[in-house]
């Protein structure tokens, strides 16, 4: 595998900061083991420092695949546009749907890609593609892009999880895969409840007398793990450092100890509920956390299924940027919308529209992105890209150089190096700070 | 002629550019009144041997709703608002902007002209006097959101025969029955089973009743919409229609249909009450006919298209439906 920290560039500016930062994390995960990690926070020196140094990602993921044209991409006026007018946004000249009243108003804030063909208009397939942002090979399953972002920004010694996925609905439930990074950076997946299960101390074992276990395995595993140099040791025994903080971290996703005034603000939905979660997941320290919205697959009844669901994402998305941004951690969080692909501009006799990939929407927020700006361009009837075509490969590759990642790094699998976007993969560098 | 409901048979169907949401005719007459997906109200005649529709110009957003009040024309739209109509010009002689604060779903005129109503999902069903155009009455009793914190719909409304009472229905299956005069809610029944949350698959709805009628003596209310679905993706799921004694509080009849399935879009009852004819579809369409004295289906048709709305004569012998591209007459005798 790569080196994963190619980021130290050496100077001494950098030398202070990493220093101060990896003190910052220690003195953190000694504190998480016992007290949990938001305590940590309470301390705003290193809250301070840790917002400063982290990138994180909060991928908003829209299961099923929401339509562009009552979202990002509205086309009123055209037959194809539906029902819902266009409103200004405080970016002049870029309007959007006005289901995202609240979002027109942080539109400084939010770029929007208007134009993906990404070909694959099946769920299976396009989650696949839009996870990995490339196909699998035959002999290759690719790492998800919550997988990569573990890797390229999880710290070793991390009291938190590093990826965590959560999926409640079960229509197009997807685990999400680490592919040939292994299980390390596989998600923490919560399918059923807010709350991770079997993360808790069993009841019939002192905390002492856990600690005393794990301490005698570590000693048992550090010695068989001497001079045998094996990747799945190693990961093994990385896996049981890790047990302790991520035992303390269960209260990060206890949604009743935040401030009655922020569940409020996230609204009572479930959704809301895990946006929030998300939040807090992100200030403790997780770089990557993924919250998936199922199901938008609205062959029938498109508008009344999306006058629910964009009204939801967009109070419930516009709280999320408001909270970060009061948190000073908007800039270092990309936040993203996505799903598998867009919707058919055509409209059905069953007032649906049904799966389309060849000109679809996502939108960026926050670290690495320049708030306001618009990539690409659809034809007046919504059917094709007329400018600016990107593909899932130059999506990703745009999230690695925000998050400050050589998209073209290569991994190594064996000896193979395998490049985190395709070769010729290019960001669009214009919707870049 | 006495109407037959077995004997209904598709008469005329003319294509239509965009889909047509919503009907009105007089009794007798050739020429009916639609709103459309174009922002347009047309006026067709049937008699035309390809009947091409005169437009008129006002609106900006699916027109929905459509209703003959007297010598005018009135007109509701998602644009949230009412436009009465000089059918010999064709222009607007009064428009109401902001006549609701949300998507207008429905407009229903009182058999004597002297009222409109008009539901939105704003939950509030207004009366407008149909001559001077000023607002009557404001009939509140829906709630705004759903059980589940998502915003609610107010789709349908009627009023009875005597003009004396007016019916709403909403997304949840909730109805209300109202006196017109007073604005004073009568009776509340629920249809629960038309709201089809979906709890753990899907975690959204596409359901609720879409349509409202009232018996011709005014004893009993029919709603229409559509039953339990499996999977909310599509109008996958058993069109229905339940019908209340809405004085007594009490459901009198159920039908679920699996074979024609998608949304009840429109209700009509036929002569004397005896039976109750139903449009609507899913990616097609049907007409049905139920027999409310057996309280059994009696005749069921596949109509060429999603059937929005409908016009059943007062002899009940002839029945015109709009819908997805196509406006299509019936016989029934």
């Amino acid at each position: 595998m790569a080196n994963r920290r190619a980021n130290f560039c050496g100077s001494d500016d950098h030398r202070i900061h990493r220093r101060g930062f990896l003190g910052a994390a220690a003195v953190a995960g000694a504190f998480a083991a016992n007290m949990g990690v938001l305590n940590v926070l309470r301390h705003p020196t290193l809250a301070a420092e840790l917002k400063r140094q982290q990138k994180h990602v909060i991928l908003l993921w829209l299961a099923g695949g929401p339509s562009q044209l009552e979202t990002w991409d509205p086309k009123p006026g055209h037959d194809n546009g539906g029902p819902f007018r266009a409103i200004e946004t405080n970016v002049p000249g870029v309007h959007i749907s006005e289901l995202l009243p609240k979002m027109a108003q942080r539109m400084h804030t939010t770029c929007l890609i208007r134009s993906l063909n990404t070909r694959i208009a099946d769920h299976g397939g396009g989650a696949a593609l839009m996870e990995r942002g490339r196909r699998d090979e035959p002999t290759v399953q690719y790492p998800d892009l919550g997988a990569i972002i573990a890797r390229e920004l999880g710290r070793a010694d991390s009291q938190v999880p590093d990826y965590v996925s959560m999926y409640t609905s079960t229509e197009g439930r997807r685990k999400g895969t680490s592919g040939f990074l292994g299980a390390r950076y596989a998600p923490m997946f919560l399918d059923k409840e807010l709350m991770p299960s079997n993360i808790r101390r069993l009841e019939q074992i002192s905390d002492l007398d856990h600690q005393q276990r794990g301490e005698l395995r570590q000693v048992l595993g550090e010695r068989f793990a001497r001079g045998r140099g094996s990747n799945s040791v190693d990961s093994h025994n990385g896996a049981y450092k890790r047990v302790r903080g991520l035992m303390a971290s269960d209260k990060l996703f206890d949604v009743s100890l935040e401030p009655q005034k922020y569940r409020d603000a996230y609204g009572p939905t479930q959704f809301g509920e895990q946006v929030l979660v998300a939040r807090r997941l992100i200030e403790a320290g997780v770089p990557f956390v993924k919250v998936a919205r199922a199901w938008w697959d609205s062959h029938g009844q498109n508008f009344e299924t999306h006058l629910e669901l964009v009204t939801e994402l967009d109070h419930v998305m516009s709280t999320l940027l408001d909270d970060l941004q009061a948190r000073g951690l908007l800039e270092h969080t990309l936040v993203i919308t996505l799903g598998e692909f867009g919707r058919t501009p055509r409209i059905n006799p069953s007032l649906g529209r049904d799966h389309f990939a060849s000109a679809w929407s996502a939108s960026l927020t926050g670290c690495g992105i320049q708030g306001g700006a618009v990539w690409g361009k659809t034809s007046p009837d919504g059917v094709s890209v007329a400018d600016g075509e990107v593909g899932a490969g130059e999506l990703f590759a745009t999230i690695f150089q925000a998050l400050g990642i050589d998209h073209k790094k290569d991994y190594y699998l064996g000896s193979r190096p395998i490049p985190l976007t395709n070769p010729g993969t290019e960001p669009i560098r214009d919707v870049l700070a | 002629m006495t109407a037959d409901p077995n004997k209904l048979t598709k008469k005329l169907e003319a294509n239509v550019p965009g889909i047509l949401f919503c009907l009105d005719k007089r009794d007798d007459a050739t020429v009916i009144h639609c709103g459309s997906s174009d922002a347009k109200v047309y006026t067709f005649d049937l008699a035309d041997e390809k009947p091409t529709g005169k437009p008129m110009e006002g609106h900006s957003s699916y027109v929905t709703g459509v209703a003959l009040a007297g010598k005018h024309l009135v007109s509701g739209c998602y644009d949230c608002s009412l436009i009465w109509w000089d059918l010999e010009t064709g222009k607007p002689t009064r428009t109401i902007a902001d006549a609701h604060a949300r998507w207008i779903r429905g407009v229903a005129a009182s058999p004597d002209g002297s009222f409109v109503a008009s539901v939105a999902d704003d939950m509030v069903c207004r009366l407008w006097d149909a001559e001077s155009g000023k607002m009557m009455r404001a009939l509140q009793g829906h709630e705004l959101q759903t059980p589940h914190h998502y915003p609610s719909m107010l789709y349908a409304c009627a009023i009875s025969s005597d003009g004396k009472l007016v019916a709403t229905a909403d997304r949840v299956g909730h109805i209300v029955v109202w006196e017109a005069d007073s604005g004073r809610s009568l009776a509340t029944l629920e249809a629960p089973v038309m709201y089809t949350w979906d709890p753990t698959q899907r975690r959204h709805s596409i359901g609720g009743i879409r349509s409202v009628a009232f018996s011709r003596d005014n004893k009993l209310v029919a709603v229409g919409g559509i039953g339990k679905i499996g999977n909310i993706d599509h109008l996958g799921g058993p069109s229905r229609v339940e019908v209340f004694d809405w004085q007594a509080g009490e459901q009198t009849h159920e039908f679920s249909n699996d074979k024609l399935k998608g949304l009840v879009e429109t209700l009509a009852f036929g002569p004397d009450d005896a039976w109750l004819v139903a449009g609507g579809g899913d990616h097609s369409g049907f007409i049905q006919v139920f027999d409310l004295k057996e309280k059994k289906p009696l005749k069921e048709e596949k109509a060429p298209m999603h059937v929005h709305d409908m016009v059943l004569s007062a002899d009940g012998t002839s029945l015109c439906t709009v819908g997805h591209g196509r406006i299509v007459t019936w016989e029934l005798k």
